[in-house]
């Protein structure tokens, strides 16, 4: 094929003809033409034109290696690559690696569990295929060391954090443990799915006659819109356009959503969304934190009535607050409040060495989520809306679509089969759903839209920043005497802060007082992201408790001990205090050079959350046992979780069960995948309709049996509820879950460096359900605080509030080569209360790491860190 | 608005024909993530992939020739016993699948990674506006030798790399080669001073030099892939157990690539002992200016140039026995 010349068709753009190009390319061993745009990448013509949609692309800048191809026996970033340069190329993409056979790679991420969501599994096979293929033909079945395999796979990214298990699937693979062909199978049910490119995603749907969407957004960090005039998306080829913007009118932020437009193909939508330019009476965006709180500057909100607008960065209900300007709270949380604030002043006040003050920093985190938020909305059919969203949410979403476009709960159908990842970013109904609903509504046929990357690490939420000030009495006999904790949330137009509340929370009945505040500003809102607040105050609250110990003179795990009220930690601290990582600790002064070693610990506990209302049918289908709920599985296992439960009945293999979730309408009330909820709620009722359907088979086998099915909801926990309410589908049981995380860090004193060596993680969480992937959840888990404590941080222009950090490259999440060695230990004692006997892991799991990392550091360094994430930038300013 | 896939240099360069609104690629893997898939309006394209004779290199009596379209992944494989802080540069940018892309002449004519430059909506000296954003706002990546408008580093590893050999490079214009430092100034409006409308073809190196020893390092955050905060080559020849000739090039604070002569001439005729390291890597920030947000960069630099001589001589940059500072 040649492209030698410029063949000329396809969509016009302000008069100018674009350019089409043929390209001739064998993919997967059979030759395929295809015509492409100029500047398009290979990446999107595999995906659009060839419908190999294994292939993914989620950094879209050759960052994160989702859309890895072999490309003439090479692994090549297809985002980056020209589809023109595929002419004349021999392609291989997942769909072709596992073809005939599975190949041993797959095998080994199947079996290792290398993989969670799955959106980056795809070109880390692909990536893996390459290296071990060459490994092993180089040195034979021998197998490499870390550092060997993070810098082969240096140019691939797991959000979920399955470093540990790709570590092994790649040594294990190169030792030849997968050299004996069969299928590509481990504990997680899907994992074959995922290893061969074959899981679809929403991103990944494709109906006839399908249109794309585009959101059109602010560049505008404040202001008024006098004129949003979408004609111009309708002269430059767009079918149609909707507004989204609030009917007040107003612009808070740099990227609010404004305008939605359709046109047959995404690069028609965007070249029309850029088509729009709305007229806006511009004003000086709020950003900077102390500014906005100072007499005289501007209100974000400017009263009562668009306060009402501010949205929500709390999970739940948003607890009323008073307003002043730009900060609103105090929310207090608080026993004997008053007392506490009284001794501490006074210990102040004598210089007491037993009160510790300490402030801290921490930055805005983005959920970084490798599928970005996308739904197809299927509304040519008035009566019905049939949607594929990618959410954690399928089935409240059913009510909040309908509640939203005035549908009863029948005509909606929500379908999320796999899930490339949410970490409490797609919770709730978001605004792509929103838009293509909209543009479906007017257009009456199908409409997609899927955000770019730059939306992603903009739009779509965040962890926000925070401010704390936290002091901590000890009385003569070293005994909590007061706590308090002050934290400012920083969640830009968004408010709920709720992360000093939490803080309260963690040790003994001393006195406390904890006060949660909003600064509000021009800045892009908050959402809940795993474990809210969380990870914030447990970074201000263990690094006062560790430096409480250093002036008790006291071991930091004994302080803890002694303070924490909590039985299953206890047994957590005894274990973790027994590790050689913790008893073979150098001491800090003894250290001098420049690579230092440092050990920290952190202790955390987080809620015992449930959908009360859970139920799930197992029936007998053809003959096989399938079992059914309206949930999703975002990589958390909820597939594995429900499969496990009916073969543990059955006493049979569990990938013979199949697992129907991901789709609403026929399967009964599933839970949101949120707030750790969703194994105990599935566990117990899986169980129970399983034995129901067991009992009534009375011994026959199920694959005599005709179809039936048994509905179970889940039994009450053994002892009664605190709160007897359910609120949006989760119930706070009683007792915490509770951790305990063990850091070692090097710290290189002159590049500022600070690598993470090893992490030992204790969790009390009960009985667990689906080990491997809970292990995988609970190592990823530490991958993120490794990602909050030393490299994440959302950046902004001061001046315009326009995200900086808006690609992979700016903002930097943990790579395989920063993955320290895990070590995850599960205490599975304690939660005999609640059904199954075990609950929620992924939250808790993630909470103290941070502070381990930091209490690492000051172990290391000597010095306090104060702000994270801890660059080279301030850890050079820390060492000064 | 045309795309053209020429296959040779001479009918690329005729479909340039000096017409600055027309753009060249090479691998793509700067282009195509600016772009975001997208040409640009009324861009026309020339793609050299299909190209001959730029895809070589070629060590003869006089030197070592580089095509234009040679890709970093094969500078890093075959020099590395000829010109190894070259190789070494190579082999320490981006990843492996872009390194099996990205070219040599679109590494040493890429565009800023100034998240404002980058950013759609922004705009600045480097896409036509005026000022530059970063100056006065978040700058914490930018340089360290405040001498231009823009205060953005270099991206290019390799010109650094290259620097440190003296290697000039060719075009279509011209026909006269040009030190390879002469692509860069501190003219803020623009990436590198290439002629509008013409193709670099080669990069050229003066002979390798027997037993000469090289180091490269990067300051970052993480374990790798990742821009540098700070970065330094370093080659050394030792003759007799002293330092016969040095050269030490740095980038990642400047707003073009630094040959630091200062650096070198405190290392030639000295024994490669960590006193000398430590005096000559000091030299490095002379004449620094600072940014409010990059006065940390000034202990990197030092650390890096420190780390790439000791690598250069053979020393492990980690483990205790040698490494205070």
């Amino acid at each position: 094929m040649g492209t030698q010349t410029t063949r000329t068709s396809g969509a016009h753009t302000d008069g100018q003809p674009e350019a089409r190009l043929d390209v001739g390319v064998t993919v997967n061993g059979a030759p395929k033409a295809v015509s492409v745009r100029p500047a398009e990448s290979a990446a999107d013509a595999l995906r659009e034109r060839l419908d190999l949609t294994g292939t993914k692309v989620v950094c879209g800048g050759g960052v994160c290696g989702a859309c890895t191809a072999l490309v003439d026996g090479r692994p090549t970033a297809t985002c980056l690559l020209p589809a023109t340069a595929l002419d004349g190329a021999e392609v291989t993409t997942i769909e072709g690696v596992g073809e005939p056979e599975r190949h041993l790679v797959q095998r080994a991420f199947a079996a290792h569990d290398a993989l969670q969501c799955g959106y980056c599994t795809p070109g880390f096979v692909v990536g893996a295929v390459a290296f071990v293929d060459r490994w092993r033909e180089e040195r034979g079945d021998i197998e490499p060391d870390r550092p060997t395999i993070a810098d082969a796979l240096a140019g691939h990214l797991c959000r979920c954090g399955t470093y540990e298990g790709i570590y092994r699937a790649v040594a294990a693979a190169c030792r030849g443990d997968f050299d004996k062909a069969g299928p590509a199978t481990g504990q997680r049910v899907e994992a074959e799915a995922k290893v061969t490119g074959a899981a679809r995603y929403t991103t990944d749907v494709s109906l006839p006659g399908m249109l794309h969407g585009v959101i059109v957004r602010s560049r505008h960090g404040a202001g008024t819109v006098a004129e949003l005039d979408l004609t111009h998306a309708m002269n430059a080829g767009a079918h149609d356009a909707i507004v989204l913007l609030d009917e007040d009118r107003t612009v808070r932020w740099v990227g609010q959503p404004l305008a939605a437009v359709v046109a047959s193909d995404r690069h028609t939508a965007e070249l029309a969304a850029e088509a729009v330019h709305p007229v806006v009476e511009p004003q000086s965006p709020v950003l900077d934190h102390t500014a906005a709180v100072r007499a005289g500057a501007r209100a974000v909100y400017a009263d009562r009535s668009a306060r009402r607008r501010a949205p929500s960065s709390a999970e739940g209900m948003v607890i009323p607050a008073p307003w002043r300007g730009n900060l609103r709270g105090p929310n207090v949380l608080t026993w004997l409040g008053p007392v506490a604030a009284q001794r501490i002043g006074r210990a102040d006040a004598r210089d007491d060495p037993r009160l510790v003050r300490l402030d801290v920093e921490t930055a805005v985190q983005m959920h970084t989520s490798f599928e970005p938020h996308a739904c197809v909305a299927d509304f040519s059919d008035p009566a019905h809306l049939r949607l594929w969203v990618s959410t954690q949410a399928a089935g409240s979403l059913v009510t909040e679509v309908a509640q939203r476009f005035g549908l009863r709960l029948e005509q909606v159908t929500v379908h999320a089969e796999h899930v490339g990842g949410g970490f409490g970013s797609k919770g709730s109904l978001t605004m792509e759903t929103v838009a293509a609903v909209g543009l479906s509504r007017a257009t009456r046929r199908p409409v997609k839209v899927v955000l770019d990357r730059r939306e992603e690490l903009t739009a779509t939420g965040n962890r926000p920043g925070t401010r704390t000030s936290v002091a901590l009495l000890a009385d003569s006999g070293g005994d909590l005497a007061a706590v308090t904790i002050d934290t400012h949330g920083l969640g830009g137009v968004s408010v709920g802060s709720a992360v000093a509340a939490l803080g309260a929370l963690v040790y003994g009945r001393s006195p406390r007082r904890a006060r949660d505040y909003d600064i509000v500003t021009n800045a892009p809102p908050g959402t809940p992201f795993r474990g809210p607040g969380g990870p914030p105050v447990l970074f201000a609250l263990e690094s006062a408790v560790d430096e409480m110990a250093r002036r008790l003179g006291e071991d930091p795990i004994s302080l803890r001990r002694r303070w924490d009220g909590n039985e299953r930690r206890r047994r957590l601290y005894d274990r973790a205090a027994s590790l050689p990582l913790w008893t073979e600790r150098a001491s800090t002064v003894a250290q001098g050079g420049r690579i230092r070693t440092g050990v920290g610990v952190a202790a955390a506990n987080w809620f015992y959350f449930v959908d009360p209302d859970t139920r799930v049918s197992v029936s007998v289908r053809d003959g096989r046992l399938s079992v059914a709920s309206a949930t999703q599985d975002m990589g958390t296992g909820s597939r594995t979780v429900l499969a496990n439960a009916v073969a543990q009945v059955f006493e049979v293999d569990p990938h013979e069960v199949q697992v129907r979730i991901g789709t609403t309408g026929s399967a009964p009330h599933g839970p949101t995948s949120a707030g750790s909820r969703t194994t105990t709620s599935l566990w117990a009722p899986a169980v129970e309709a399983a034995e129901q359907l067991k009992r009534s088979l009375a011994g026959q086998p199920v694959a005599d049996s005709p179809d039936r099915e048994f509905t179970a909801t889940r039994a009450a926990d053994r002892r009664r509820r605190p709160l007897p309410l359910t609120v949006a589908g989760i119930q706070a049981g009683r007792q915490f879950t509770g951790a305990v995380h063990v850091a070692e860090v090097e710290v290189d004193t002159v590049l500022g460096h600070t690598r993470v060596t090893r992490v030992w993680g204790g969790i009390n969480v009960g009985k667990i359900h689906a080990p491997q992937p809970a292990r995988s959840q609970a190592e990823g888990s530490i991958i993120q605080g490794v990602g909050f404590a030393l490299y994440e941080e959302q950046r902004l222009d001061p001046h315009t509030g326009a995200t900086l950090s808006s690609n992979l490259e700016d903002y930097r999440i943990p790579a395989l080569g920063d993955t320290p060695e895990i070590d995850i230990h599960f205490d599975e004692q304690g939660w005999e209360h609640v059904p199954g006997g075990g609950v929620g892991l992924g939250e808790v799991a993630t909470l103290g790491t941070a502070a381990a990392i930091g209490n690492a550091i000051r172990h290391a360094t000597g010095r306090r860190p104060r702000h994270l994430p801890m660059t080279p930038a301030r850890m050079i300013e820390l060492l000064r | 608005m045309s795309a053209h896939f020429p296959e040779d240099v001479a009918t690329a360069s005729t479909l340039l024909a000096g017409d600055e609104t027309v753009v060249i690629r090479a691998g793509g893997t700067d282009l195509q993530e600016r772009w975001g898939g997208r040409l640009p309006l009324a861009t026309g394209l020339v793609d050299l992939t299909r190209v001959h004779g730029l895809r070589e290199i070629r060590t003869e009596a006089g030197g070592t020739r580089i095509g234009a379209m040679v890709t970093v992944a094969k500078v890093a494989r075959e020099l590395a016993t000829t010109y190894p802080a070259l190789s070494l540069a190579a082999a320490g940018l981006a990843t492996p699948q872009i390194r099996g892309v990205a070219t040599v002449g679109g590494n040493l004519l890429q565009h800023t990674r100034c998240p404002y430059a980058r950013h759609r909506d922004l705009d600045c000296y480097k896409t036509g506006g005026q000022g530059c954003p970063a100056r006065e706002g978040e700058h914490s990546t930018g340089v360290l030798f405040d001498t231009s408008a823009c205060v953005h580093p270099h991206p290019s590893s390799l010109a650094m790399a290259l620097l440190l050999f003296g290697a000039t490079f060719t075009t279509t214009g011209s026909g006269e080669a040009q030190p390879v430092g002469d692509l860069y100034d501190d003219d803020p409006r623009r990436e590198h001073r290439l002629e509008g409308g013409h193709i670099l073809t080669e990069v050229r190196l003066p002979p390798p030099v027997g037993g000469e020893t090289g180091g490269y390092v990067r300051a970052i955050s993480r374990f790798e892939a990742e821009w540098p905060l700070a970065e330094a080559a370093a080659r050394i020849v030792l003759r007799d157990g002293r330092i016969s000739e040095a050269r030490v090039a740095v980038g990642g604070v400047a707003p073009t690539p630094l040959l630091l002569e200062a650096v070198a001439s405190a290392l030639r005729g000295e024994r490669l002992e960590e006193a000398t390291i430590a005096a000559a890597s000091a030299r490095a920030v002379e004449g620094m200016a600072p940014l409010p947000g990059t006065a940390y960069k000034a202990d990197l630099l030092i650390g890096c140039v420190a780390d790439a001589l000791r690598r250069a001589a053979g020393s492990p940059r980690h483990g205790r026995a040698d490494s205070d500072s």
